[in-house]
């Protein structure tokens, strides 16, 4: 599902984000992607939703070498993964339904399946009943639970989730991981960059650390850090 | 891409407009402004030309005779004249017939006149009025008839309109750098308004990209808000253009009856084609420089 083969980046400021980074993540796994802040872990998700590319090496996802994507398949790419960030990044001027109903307005879904998508997205997560509050009324573990359902509306084969758990307290941290345990159990991929501790020893699934650009380790049923 | 989504690019462009409501209006405001001295200028024109070839078909050429030449040298005069292959029709227009004419001209002024209705005191000159066979050959054949003993001085129509025509040129060139100035401005002002849409609307275009809308279906908005402000920047000035000539037509009309000014519907047709055309390329050529700048897509 997710090939790094010999990935190399180099940033135009001369950092090298990453140094020969090869793994492979298969269909259905949950991964987690750990290490320090600039370790590389944002990289690697920024080449995998192919906001950049690769400097030297092969990236390929969904069967794909994303370096050679047409500009104008892009987007048809990108809807094949769902992303889900550490500020949510939600639309607050507009209610909790809209937002959903949004990322499958701008992908011309059509009418009819909008608002059946939308509200089946919203049961999952469990917030059918805040359809119509706006964003900012909620909680932060709510909004990120907002966020997901926009991830998984369209049904995406992969899931890349940015410290989706950063803001959030560690009770409400578990909750988020387990609705992406459940997702990932439906068959989506996973893969999860985190500091969180807890949450990667709780989990006991497999985990690549990254450090100053490389692999470091990359262990099924890991934990953050080996003592 | 499907009607309905067309209808929801309209949606967000107009949501856009009144979102910048102040930046809207400057831009809107330029392109008024812009367009509708465009569009004056056209009129002025459009007229201009149509006096001119009023002026030209009256008459060709008139050659005064100067107060020396006895009347009776008048006849021979006007066979020399009416000899010249060019000349197709010659008329000698007397100094009473001359004094008569302007008077009628000045109408109630025309007392200004009295006292020098005897042929002692008349200040005008007997001349001839000369028609052109071709309209080419005025100037040569009026050379010609200059170089008569006993022609003082010799007018013709295309010189009345060849000075007019250098009025017009002077206004034309003043205008145009005006217009262009503004234009240029209207310009920066739409694409600066696009840009500052494109600012406020920053967090949906990232995830529009994240959830894989097309380039194009986050562009279109910001180029119909652009084509939006363009339209609406054409729209008035066609109205107000259309109101006000027709105003001073029929203002003319009642006080200066002999001026012809062509018809409103006229000019009208021209200027509404080349005022929508600008417009719009106003609209998208400045959206579309910020959408090139401000909008990584």
């Amino acid at each position: 599902m997710i090939d790094f083969y010999n990935v190399y980046k180099n940033y135009p400021n001369g950092v090298s984000a990453l140094i020969d980074t090869s793994f492979h993540i298969k269909k259905g796994e949950f991964v987690f992607l750990v290490g320090s802040s600039g370790a590389g872990k944002t990289t690697i998700i920024k080449l995998i939703s192919r906001e950049l590319l690769p400097t030297k090496g092969r990236v390929v996802v969904l069967g794909r070498n994303v370096a050679r994507l047409k500009r104008r398949d892009v987007p048809l790419y990108r809807r094949n993964i769902g992303l889900v960030f550490q500020d949510y990044r939600l639309l607050n001027d507009r209610s909790v339904y809209e937002n959903i109903a949004f990322a499958l307005r701008v992908i011309e879904t059509p009418g009819k399946e909008i608002k059946k998508k939308a509200l089946e997205s919203l049961e999952l997560v469990g917030l059918r009943n805040k359809a119509k509050v706006k964003p900012l009324e909620l909680s932060g573990g709510e909004q990120q639970r907002v966020s997901l359902a926009r991830a998984i509306v369209n049904k995406p084969a992969l899931i890349i989730a940015d410290e989706p758990t950063g803001n959030l307290d560690p009770e409400t941290s578990i909750d988020i991981v387990n609705l992406l345990r459940v997702i990932n159990l439906r068959g989506t991929t996973v893969v999860m960059a985190t500091h969180d501790k807890d949450v990667v020893d709780r989990l006991r699934k497999r985990v690549i650390e990254l450090e100053g650009g490389k692999v470091v380790r990359d262990e099924l049923k890991g934990v953050y850090r080996p003592s | 891409m499907k009607i309905k989504t067309w209808f929801y690019f309209l949606g967000e462009a107009f949501k856009s407009i009144y979102r910048n409501g102040w930046m809207s209006i400057a831009s809107v405001g330029v392109v008024i402004v812009t367009l509708f001295l465009l569009g004056s200028f056209m009129i002025l024109n459009y007229n201009m030309n149509f006096l001119s070839e009023d002026i030209k078909s009256q008459i060709e050429i008139v050659a005064f005779v100067g107060e020396d030449v006895e009347s009776s040298q008048l006849d021979q005069l006007e066979k020399r004249i009416s000899s010249m292959p060019q000349a197709e029709e010659v008329d000698l227009v007397s100094r009473e017939e001359a004094l008569v004419r302007l008077k009628e001209q000045l109408g109630e002024q025309g007392h200004l006149l009295e006292g020098y209705e005897d042929v002692e005191s008349n200040p005008l000159r007997d001349s001839f009025e000369i028609r052109s066979s071709e309209s080419e050959e005025v100037s040569a054949l009026a050379q010609e008839i200059d170089s008569l003993p006993g022609i003082v001085k010799v007018d013709y129509g295309s010189e009345v309109v060849d000075k007019l025509f250098t009025v017009t040129r002077v206004i034309n060139w003043v205008g145009l750098g005006f217009m262009f100035a503004l234009g240029a401005s209207a310009m920066f002002l739409i694409a600066n308004t696009i840009k500052l849409a494109v600012y406020s609307r920053r967090q949906e275009i990232m995830i529009m990209k994240s959830v894989g809308a097309t380039d194009w279906f986050i562009r279109w908005p910001f180029i119909i808000e652009g084509l939006v402000l363009g339209v609406i920047g054409t729209l008035v000035p066609l109205a107000g253009l259309y109101a006000s000539y027709q105003y001073v037509v029929d203002w003319v009309y009642n006080n200066i009856p002999f001026l012809p000014l062509i018809p409103p519907s006229m000019v009208m047709e021209d200027i509404v084609k080349i005022l929508i055309v600008l417009g719009v390329g106003l609209g998208i050529l400045g959206s579309s420089f910020s959408i090139r700048r401000f909008l990584k897509v």
